[in-house]
C-alpha cells in the first residue's frame, strides 16, 4: 500500500502542478455555484481531496482533467446532500425550453462579438442556462475538454454530453441575441451556416 | 422537419466542434445547404461557440481568487507531503533498521529505569549481558587481565573507585582452593553502557561481576535464566555477581570475588 505513494518529490511536483490549475477551477466553481463563498469552498474540498488521492493518479494521464472530474463530483454529492437533484435536466419540459422558438436569431455572431458588454452577457447568459446545460457548454467551449472527458466530469454517457451542449449552445446564442433583437433587426441569411 | 433532420441535429455539435469525420461533414453541409430550419439551428450553434471560444480565456480568468485561497490550497498539498515523506521515510529498508535499532534503545533505556525498582528484572538484564559477553568477548585462552589495569579502565571510563579482585590461585584465597582469573574489565551495554563489567573464569565456568554505581539496593539473591544473581551494596555502589546456577563448582570462588570487591 505504501509502494503506489509518489515520492516526497514527486508529491511536491504533483502539488505545483496541480495549483496552476487553481484559476480555472475557481471561475468553473463559479458557473457551477454561482455564489463566491460555495465556490471559493468547493475548490478548497477538490484540492485537499486530490492531494489526498495523488497516489490514485497516475502519471502521463490528464491532471487537468483529473481536477475537474473531483471538483464536479464534490459538487454532485452536495447538491445531493442538500436534495437539490438535478433529475429535472433532461425532462420533456426542459428539452422543449431548450428548443427554444424556432425562428431566426436575432443578431450574427459577428456582431455580438463586437459588443462592449459581450463578457457581461456572455456570463449572464450561461448562468440563465439550466445547470446541465452551462456545464457542458463551459466544458467544452471555455475548456476545451473532449466529449469523453465530459463524459467523466459529469458522469453521464458520452451522446448525453453532445446532445446538452447542443442545447446549451443553442440557448445560449438564443440569449444573446435576444437581448439586441429589439435594437438591431439583421437581415434573414445572417444566421445560417458558418 | 424533413425525416432526416433529427439525425443532423445530432451531429450539429460535433460539426460546430470541427471533430466529425470528412464523410459525416459533407452529410450534414449537405443537408443544410437543403433545410433552412436546421440553418438557422446550426448557425445559433456555431455562433454560440464562436463567441465562447473567442472569449474562453477571459471567461476563466474572469473571477479573482478570494484572498488566501491559494495558500489554503498549498497547505492542503503541504500536509499531505509530509504525510507522504512519513510514509516513504517508514517503507526505506535502512530507515526500518534504524527505527528497529531506535525502538530499541529506548525500550532498553526504559528497561535499565524499571530495573531500577525490580531484582528480577536486574538479575534478567545482567544475565543476559553475561551470557552474551562471554560469547562475543571472550579473550583468547589463558589470557587474562592484571587487577591494577582493571581498576584503572573502571578509573578511566567511568570515574569509578573500586577494588577489583585479582586473579586467585586459590591457594592464596584459601577456604576450597578453587582459583579464579580475572580476564576481561569491559563496558557493558546495559544502562546506556555505563555498567563495568569483569569477566572472571573459575573452574572452567564463567562468573560475571557488575558494578553499578552510585547505588544502593537491599542485597538479594535469586536465579534468572539457569544463572544465580548475587545483589548487594557496599561503599556506595551496587555489585552484581552472576555464577552458573549450579554454583558448587564455584562456590568459594564466588565468595573470594564477593568478598574482596569493594
Amino acid at each position: 500500500m505504501f509502494r503506489r505513494s509518489p515520492a516526497p518529490s514527486d508529491a511536491e511536483d504533483f502539488s505545483a502542478e496541480a495549483l496552476q490549475f487553481l484559476e480555472p477551477l475557481f471561475a468553473t466553481a463559479m458557473r457551477l455555484t454561482r455564489n463566491r463563498a460555495d465556490a471559493e469552498d468547493l475548490v478548497q474540498d477538490t484540492f485537499v481531496k486530490a492531494f489526498r488521492h495523488s497516489n490514485q493518479f497516475s502519471r502521463g494521464t490528464n491532471l487537468r482533467a483529473w481536477l475537474y472530474t473531483i471538483l464536479h463530483n464534490t459538487w454532485r454529492n452536495r447538491r445531493r446532500d442538500a436534495s437539490r437533484d438535478t433529475v429535472e435536466v433532461d425532462s420533456e419540459q426542459v428539452e422543449l425550453a431548450a428548443a427554444g422558438p424556432a425562428g431566426e436569431p436575432a443578431d450574427t455572431p459577428e456582431r455580438i462579438l463586437m459588443r462592449s458588454t459581450l463578457d457581461a452577457d456572455l456570463q449572464a447568459a450561461l448562468d440563465e442556462l439550466p445547470d446541465a446545460f452551462r456545464q457542458a457548454v463551459w466544458l467544452r467551449d471555455v475548456e476545451e475538454f473532449t466529449y469523453a472527458e465530459i463524459a467523466e466530469m459529469l458522469n453521464v454517457p458520452i451522446g448525453t454530453v453532445m446532445s446538452r451542449i447542443s442545447r446549451g449552445r443553442r440557448m445560449l446564442f438564443e440569449k444573446l441575441s435576444a437581448s439586441t433583437a429589439a435594437i438591431v433587426p439583421v437581415p434573414a441569411e445572417a444566421g445560417g451556416r458558418r | 422537419m424533413k425525416p432526416n433532420c433529427r439525425r443532423i441535429c445530432d451531429m450539429l455539435a460535433q460539426y460546430a466542434d470541427g471533430t466529425l469525420a470528412d464523410t459525416q461533414r459533407a452529410e450534414v453541409q449537405r443537408h443544410l445547404d437543403a433545410c433552412p430550419p436546421c440553418r438557422v439551428v446550426a448557425g445559433k450553434e456555431c455562433g454560440a461557440r464562436q463567441l465562447l471560444r473567442a472569449c474562453a480565456d477571459r471567461l476563466r480568468g474572469a473571477e479573482p481568487l478570494p484572498p488566501g485561497l491559494r495558500s489554503r490550497c498549498q497547505a492542503a498539498g503541504r500536509s499531505r507531503n509530509t504525510q507522504t515523506t512519513a510514509t516513504r521515510w517508514w517503507s526505506r529498508p535502512s530507515m526500518r533498521f534504524a527505527v528497529a535499532a531506535a525502538i530499541i534503545i529506548v525500550f532498553g533505556a526504559l528497561l535499565s529505569v524499571v530495573t531500577r525498582q525490580s531484582d528480577a528484572l536486574l538479575a534478567a538484564q545482567l544475565t543476559a549481558d553475561h551470557v552474551k559477553c562471554f560469547r562475543l568477548f571472550r579473550p583468547d585462552e589463558g589470557k587474562t587481565m592484571d587487577a591494577a589495569q582493571a581498576e584503572q579502565i573502571l578509573r578511566d571510563r567511568f570515574g569509578l573507585d573500586v577494588h577489583v579482585p585479582a586473579s586467585s590461585n586459590g591457594g592464596t584465597a584459601g577456604r576450597g582452593g578453587q582459583a579464579v582469573a580475572l580476564l576481561n574489565a569491559r563496558t557493558c551495554l546495559y544502562a546506556d553502557g555505563r555498567v563495568p563489567h569483569l569477566m572472571y573464569e573459575a573452574n572452567g565456568h564463567d562468573i560475571s561481576l557488575f558494578v553499578l554505581e552510585g547505588e544502593s539496593r537491599p542485597p538479594a539473591e535469586l536465579t534468572a535464566f539457569g544463572h544465580h544473581t548475587r545483589i548487594w551494596s557496599r561503599g556506595g555502589n551496587t555489585f552484581v555477581l552472576i555464577t552458573p546456577a549450579d554454583e558448587a563448582p564455584v562456590a568459594s570462588a564466588a565468595q573470594y570475588v564477593a568478598a574482596e570487591a569493594h
